[in-house]
């Protein structure tokens, strides 16, 4: 009885990589385990009824409003040039450097890591922006596939983050301390994704081309302007969505929809407006809406079902296997997840992982705040790994038909490394977690005195009155 | 065939109205949200119905969204098999894959989402939060969605099947793995 | 071995819990029912947690037993005050019960037999399973002095309180979980509720919200309760019945003794690094107070459900505060002075 869970990780493969849409294979594969697990006794029938309730819950859930808001102001900066202008700026301003295109979409993924908390509105909103423009400029398109899936999913670890806060509910840590302790890999991550790609400009110039002299069309003012013209309004516009949040004005969730409704303002403020492009806009963000969200919907039925056939317990047996000791614990435990995360999201892992591992941690010794944050690390690469990572599903949703799924996957590769090696980083280094995190006033619990107003005595004592 | 791809025009034509309405569905819950974290801010006015009716709407634009996404081909693939097969191969694929990977998700979850909604309709079921909205109108979506979902789905078998038999269906017909246009 | 429940069938349930695994108290007052079951009947009436979110989300589970789709739940009945504000009897009601008062009232003062046919028309049964004690009354980022700064306060508040609140001018803003650290952080509200201190402590409010105020009026006590599918509870053996009955018991017992040993240690961490503690004044409380009756009458006069229970309530919650006024109040109040008084002199 024991086989069921890893079948159905076998016939998510299996039923994958036969090409029909992803949500609806997530799906049959749940429904086939289902019915054979109803035959085999594992549930009664009844038990797949809770399937419209998890459906329920992920319309529900207003954390996903991100994803069409932040979708929503991609496709608009796309669609009226803005975000072309942004990047063709930088573009001649470090036109002669080569790689110059990929450190600003680093860089830009970066900002809008500190903007978005879901890996499906950055990854979207990067691809929309950048890809055209690094195609035209001769990129290789593993590389440039790579940077934006990899810059997309840094906002999973660049705080806020709905992953983080996930982990932190998992493991009873308090959603400050799990973004503070983030601050540090971060900031590392983005540093080690700049010496790859510097890596790549000296060893494999011809991947990462500096701009051709003919598109050096400027120089001295005209360039300046140019480039001012092409920034101001988009770094205005990071602003305007980081501004209403540090303002009070909209939390991180509306300040998407700031984006979306301040794009629009720019786009009108440059005479580029029309409700035609609006419109268009509009279209895309419904369907890219609905395809991503029934992504979802399919691993809920999957993971049902999952839970069902005891999956959970199949796993714990398999953590009962790891070795001893903080450094043995922590290698197996992020090999174990690493392997996971071929197969399921960060939801799955949060969830049905992180409960079974966390005790283990806590005995061992381990900070949890450090723990989560390099879970957190490592499930990026869930969202990366080939050929299942959602990253790659949703770039693959918006990448036009030339470019090829292969090197979408090729591409991922070198940063699932990169990614790997910051888990490393961070399992020998604690301290790139625990810096930052906020160490208290120094003052002893132990000596607190709690002072509230004395309880209210009656004056005198005044005899009970019998009525 | 003939009155298989007659109810095929029908569908697509249904589910491109529907998605019509998604499209307005997504572009109201964008707006709602900025007004209403403008309003609360400078008015210090709000009200629970305001944050509901954003993800109410968002649950229509996946609902009543998915299925036009179908008729487009926009559901993503893992195409590392399909990309490299020949179209006959790929319409076999997706007619086997409607048989038996989509309809059976598509009717079931229709099935079983009916009374979770009819339950909240007759007991006209609230939000539990100040203020907020009636639950009925955002579970009505899940039946509906699922229902268009299946319909699509037949008419999309329906058009493989009539191709796959060497007829050109004169109901449009996306079979090219086409992903949205940007 | 001579055994309890040896010939007895073999029961194996699924329970959904509203919880998450993390907030170690709450949901552990629903494994704390698993594992006396499963104990006193030697493991053959088994039942497995599921945490909020794994088989059904957290808000999601009354459905479920509705439904039939798990065999129970763990939960707080409040949560479910939009399908009828009745539901709200079994977990909390503003300026109600304390935990005494609310388990008087659920184990021996008629509650539960009120509620019982309440409960039938949604096919299950309730257990009372746990309780929180009194709870706290959130943070808050600036301080309420008058009724009139309520107006206009941002305040993420769900369920009967924030309609009580939305009467004397409060905004309540159920945005989402995930959101609620960086717009209380940031203000873009102004105040969020939780529990106590030793579940307020791990969301880290305290880091963004200077002042902890108390008391949580509108949650004098909040019963957790246990759900069965009715169909499941029907066949139940008599004994398993009893059984679980006993671990229901148990648990609320459990459950409050561990929030009343935690909550103080949790409370001095919180002072100890910068939260202040403030009382809600008198004026505030009052004018809350006659609000939350006034509704109560509105509801009533409106919702038959409501009305059938509301009056019996009323009248028993009116028999309790007498009765606590005499000796336990009076006992409470003089220590809790004398006490007082004495730390201030030593100091
Ligand atoms: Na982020
Ligand atoms: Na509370």
């Amino acid at each position: 009885m024991d086989v069921m869970a890893p079948l159905m990780f076998g016939g998510l493969i299996v039923f994958l990589i036969l090409g029909f849409p992803v949500a609806f294979s997530l799906s049959a594969v749940g429904l086939f385990f289902g019915f054979l697990s109803i035959e085999l006794g594992f549930f009664g029938p009844q038990y797949l009824g809770n399937l419209p309730l998890r459906v329920f819950g992920i319309l529900a859930n207003d954390l996903l409003l991100a994803i069409p808001f932040f979708t929503l102001m991609g496709a608009i900066l796309e669609r009226c040039g803005l975000a072309e202008d942004l990047l063709e700026g930088t573009g001649q301003l470090f036109g002669k450097v080569p790689g110059g295109l990929a450190y600003a979409v680093i860089l830009v993924g970066a900002v809008l890591g500190a903007i978005t908390g879901t890996v499906a509105a950055s990854v979207i909103a990067m691809g929309m922006i950048s890809l055209p423009i690094m195609m035209r400029y001769g990129y290789d398109m593993r590389i440039a596939t790579g940077v934006i899936a990899a810059s997309g999913t840094i906002t999973q670890v660049i705080p806020p983050s709905l992953v983080l806060i996930v982990l932190g509910d998992q493991l009873g840590k308090s959603v400050g301390d799990m973004y503070a302790g983030a601050i540090g890999p971060s900031i590392l991550q983005v540093l080690l994704f700049i010496a790859f790609i510097a890596a790549v400009s000296i060893f494999a110039p011809h991947k990462v081309p500096p701009l051709p002299d003919e598109a050096l069309t400027m120089r001295g003012w005209p360039l300046i302007w140019r480039v001012m013209k092409g920034m101001v309004p988009s770094v205005v516009l990071i602003f305007l969505v980081l501004g209403t949040i540090f303002l009070g004005l909209a939390t991180p969730t509306e300040a998407g929809a700031m984006g979306a409704v301040g794009a629009g303002v720019l786009a009108w403020m440059n005479g580029r407006f029309t409700w035609d492009l609006i419109w268009q806009a509009t279209q895309n963000t419904a369907r890219i809406t609905a395809m991503v969200i029934f992504i979802l919907i399919g691993a809920t039925v999957f993971s049902l079902v999952f839970q069902g056939v005891d999956g959970a317990i199949w796993i714990e047996h398999l953590l009962a296997k790891l070795p001893g000791g903080q450094v043995g614990f922590l290698i197996f435990s992020q090999v174990f997840i690493f392997f996971l995360a071929f197969f399921l999201d960060f939801f799955e892992i949060a969830f049905i992982i992180i409960p079974l591992l966390a005790p283990v941690a806590a005995k061992l010794g381990i900070d949890l705040v450090w723990f989560g944050v390099l879970v957190c690390v490592n499930m990026q690469t869930s969202f990366m790994h080939p050929p299942f990572g959602f990253a790659l599903f949703y770039l693959r949703g918006i990448a036009p038909p030339t470019v090829k799924s292969s090197d979408i996957y090729w591409g991922a590769v070198p940063w699932v490394g990169l990614q790997l090696i910051l888990v490393a980083i961070v399992i020998f280094w604690p301290e790139s977690v625990t810096y930052w995190i906020d160490k208290g006033t120094g003052v002893d619990p132990s000596t607190v005195k709690i002072e509230v107003p004395l309880p209210d005595l009656p004056e005198d004592d005044a005899p009970p009155v019998f009525r | 065939m003939g009155p298989l791809l007659a109810f095929s025009r029908g569908v697509d034509k249904l589910n491109a109205a529907v998605g019509y309405l998604a499209n307005w569905a997504v572009f109201l819950s964008c707006a709602i949200s900025a007004g209403n974290a403008f309003i609360r801010y400078g008015l210090s006015y709000s009200s629970n119905a305001w944050l509901e009716v954003q993800w109410y709407l968002f649950g229509a634009t996946v609902m009543l969204g998915a299925s036009y996404t179908l008729f487009k081909n926009e559901h993503v693939r893992v195409d590392i098999l399909y990309a490299s097969v020949s179209v006959r191969t790929r319409l076999w694929i997706d007619v086997l894959g409607f048989i038996f990977f989509l309809l059976p998700a598509t009717i079931l979850l229709a099935w079983m989402t009916w009374p979770f909604f009819l339950d909240s309709f007759i007991r006209n079921e609230g939000s539990p939060n100040a203020g907020g909205l009636l639950r009925w109108p955002v579970k009505i979506l899940m039946p509906i969605g699922f229902f268009l979902l299946t319909l699509q789905g037949l008419s999309e078998l329906i058009k493989r099947v009539a191709l796959l038999r060497g007829l050109q269906p004169d109901a449009e017909v996306v079979v090219e793995y086409h992903r949205p246009e940007q | 071995a001579p055994a309890l429940a040896q010939g007895m069938p073999e029961v194996r349930w699924r329970c959904a819990s509203s919880f998450p695994k993390s907030l170690d108290t709450i949901y552990g007052a629903g494994d704390h029912v698993a594992k006396r079951v499963a104990a006193l009947t030697e493991g053959r009436f088994q039942i497995r947690m599921f945490a909020a979110g794994e088989l059904v989300p957290g808000l999601a589970v009354a459905d479920a037993v509705q439904a039939g789709t798990v065999e129970c739940a763990h939960t707080a009945s409040y949560y479910f005050v939009g399908k009828d504000p009745t539901f709200a009897f079994d977990g909390a009601m503003p300026f109600g019960f304390n935990m005494r008062q609310m388990n008087a009232w659920l184990q021996a003062g008629g509650g539960r037999d009120l509620l019982r046919d309440f409960f039938a028309g949604y096919n299950l049964v309730s257990l009372p399973a746990g309780n929180t004690g009194a709870q706290m009354g959130g943070w808050f980022r600036k301080e309420v002095r008058t009724p009139d700064d309520l107006k206009g306060l941002k305040f993420r508040i769900g369920g009967f309180a924030g309609n009580v609140l939305q009467k004397l001018g409060v905004v309540p803003q159920q945005i989402a979980g995930g959101d609620i650290y960086p717009s209380l952080e940031k203000g873009t509200i102004d105040a969020a509720e939780w529990v106590g201190p030793y579940d307020d402590e791990k969301l880290g409010l305290n880091r963004v919200a200077p002042f902890y105020y108390y008391p949580g009026w509108w949650e004098g006590s909040l019963n957790l309760s246990f759900y069965v599918s009715k169909p499941q509870w029907d066949a139940l053996p008599p004994l398993y019945k009893e059984v679980l009955e006993s671990a229901c018991r148990d648990s609320t017992v459990e459950t409050m003794a561990k929030y009343d040993v935690q909550n103080p240690q949790a409370l001095r961490r919180m002072v100890a690094a910068g939260s202040q503690l403030r009382a809600f004044p008198r004026e505030v409380l009052q004018a809350c107070y006659r609000a939350a009756f006034e509704l109560y009458d509105e509801t009533a006069a409106r919702n038959p459900n409501f009305k059938r229970v509301y009056e019996p309530w009323k009248a028993f919650r009116e028999t309790q505060y007498q009765w606590f006024r005499v000796a336990e109040n009076t006992f409470d109040n003089f220590s809790y002075f004398m006490h007082a008084q004495e730390q201030q002199q030593r100091r």
